[in-house]
């Protein structure tokens, strides 16, 4: 290949990189052509993704829910003063770089960060750190899912083993695709050794169970934990808890199953 | 920032929920990608993207690195850090603006199939597979007729914000 058809096999692979559609063999091979001095690299491609992908989605924006959009404005205006007035003729982000706060703000932003943190420490956005239990009464979202979801379902979980004294329910709605665990008497556990892993069993999408999330237990008791699938889930027809090392794993060799709820 | 989120939270939300069907990881995408912008906003380069282009972007990477992390796939090389913009590794990158015109006026250059399936990708949200089951087009196809499509627009859209000539580098037919 010369190199017009490196960098043309460069750019392809670099498109599929964006688009998430590259197999094993290809990333490899990108991952070789992305060091060779050869091809040349830019945002571009990604900027025209998301230039497309905003286009199409144009017609069907939806509006923020009122909850999350109160929760943006209020952790942000914690840290920003009132803007000066005239600069309305500035398109929005002009408006941020000429604003005098930019220049504290850029000196705040481990302050900022740190807001930030806080917010992602909120029982409902704890990832991609591992979940923690959300200690009861129970959470808002849960009791908020079971007045909004008129498809949901409620399953039992029954300890295994060592985990014979655990009790709890887990509640789903194939609909909103959200679901909560209430779960009592579970170990609490060290997340430096070991951590609690969620299995969705979804036959329908996949005969591997669907990884719904790593969460640690803090504290004795009961504890509810939320659910969190990736892709979307159609008729969970069992989930299962088991332990696995700190971070979880891709698939589960089952060594230690904690509990299995089955759908009814 | 006020207006940020007044503007653009309903494109960042938009975006969160294609790729992610679960209403709290959705949340966590909307939450990020603002916070990102945070860190960014020194950065952005307006001769560079659009707001709404530049933002997209942001939503997009943290949807997409929050399923991989999620699905825990093997990850290659995480994408570069959004305040790197617009430094490239290796180029500076050209302008793409992505006003609204220029990008329906080159999906609109696309072949009807490659039409068809940047379609139902980008507007359905459907997976590739999904896409060939619906189309009965191979999946190698469909994945071809993506990317070279995604170069192609990217292209014309060069073209068309440069005024320079196109230079497709790869041909869509093959």
């Amino acid at each position: 290949m010369n190199d017009h058809d490196i960098q043309n096999r460069f750019e392809e692979l670099e498109a599929g990189r964006i688009l998430g559609d590259l197999d094993a063999e290809e990333i490899k091979e990108w991952e070789i052509l992305s060091r060779d001095p050869r091809c040349k690299r830019d945002f571009s491609l990604e900027l025209t993704a998301a230039a497309v992908e905003a286009e199409f989605l144009q017609s069907r924006q939806s509006e923020l829910p009122q909850n999350l959009k109160e929760k943006l404005r209020t952790g942000i205006t914690d840290f920003v003063v009132p803007e000066p007035v005239k600069v309305d003729s500035l398109p929005a982000w002009r408006r941020i770089l000429s604003a005098p706060q930019f220049a504290w703000g850029i000196a705040a932003t481990f302050a900022i960060l740190l807001v930030a943190k806080t917010f992602f420490q909120e029982p409902q956005s704890v990832q991609p750190v591992p979940l923690a239990g959300v200690a009861l009464p129970p959470a808002e979202a849960k009791s908020q899912l079971m007045r909004k979801a008129s498809d949901l379902k409620e399953s039992d979980f029954g300890g295994l083993t060592d985990y014979g004294k655990m009790t709890g329910k887990v509640i789903w709605s194939d609909a909103l695709q959200e679901g909560y665990m209430t779960l009592t008497n579970l170990p609490v556990n060290d997340p430096a050794v070991k951590q609690y892993q969620l299995w969705i069993v979804d036959p329908k999408r996949d005969e591997k169970p669907v990884d719904g999330g790593v969460f640690d237990i803090p504290a004795t008791g009961t504890v509810v934990v939320p659910i969190r699938n990736p892709v979307a889930v159609s008729d969970p027809k069992a989930f299962v808890i088991t332990m696995e090392q700190p971070g979880g794993v891709v698939v589960s060799k089952q060594q230690v199953v904690v509990a299995i709820a089955k759908a009814s | 920032m006020q207006q940020c989120i007044t503007q653009y939270s309903g494109l960042v939300w938009s975006i969160a929920s294609r790729y992610l069907k679960n209403h709290t990881c959705v949340e966590d995408v909307v939450q990020e990608t603002f916070t990102d912008l945070w860190k960014s906003a020194n950065r952005y380069d307006p001769t560079v993207a659009s707001e709404s282009t530049f933002i997209g972007m942001l939503a997009r990477r943290r949807a997409i690195d929050f399923v991989r992390k999620e699905s825990r796939r093997p990850q290659f090389e995480p994408l570069p850090d959004a305040e790197l913009l617009p430094y490239s590794p290796t180029e500076p990158t050209p302008f793409i603006r992505g006003e609204s015109g220029d990008v329906v006026a080159a999906i609109k250059d696309l072949s009807e199939e490659t039409r068809q399936i940047f379609f139902l990708h980008f507007d359905e949200g459907m997976t590739h597979p999904e896409i060939s089951e619906k189309t009965g087009l191979p999946l190698g196809t469909v994945k071809t007729r993506l990317r070279r499509g995604l170069i192609e627009v990217r292209n014309k859209l060069r073209h068309a914000e440069s005024g320079e000539a196109a230079q497709p580098s790869i041909s869509i037919n093959s």
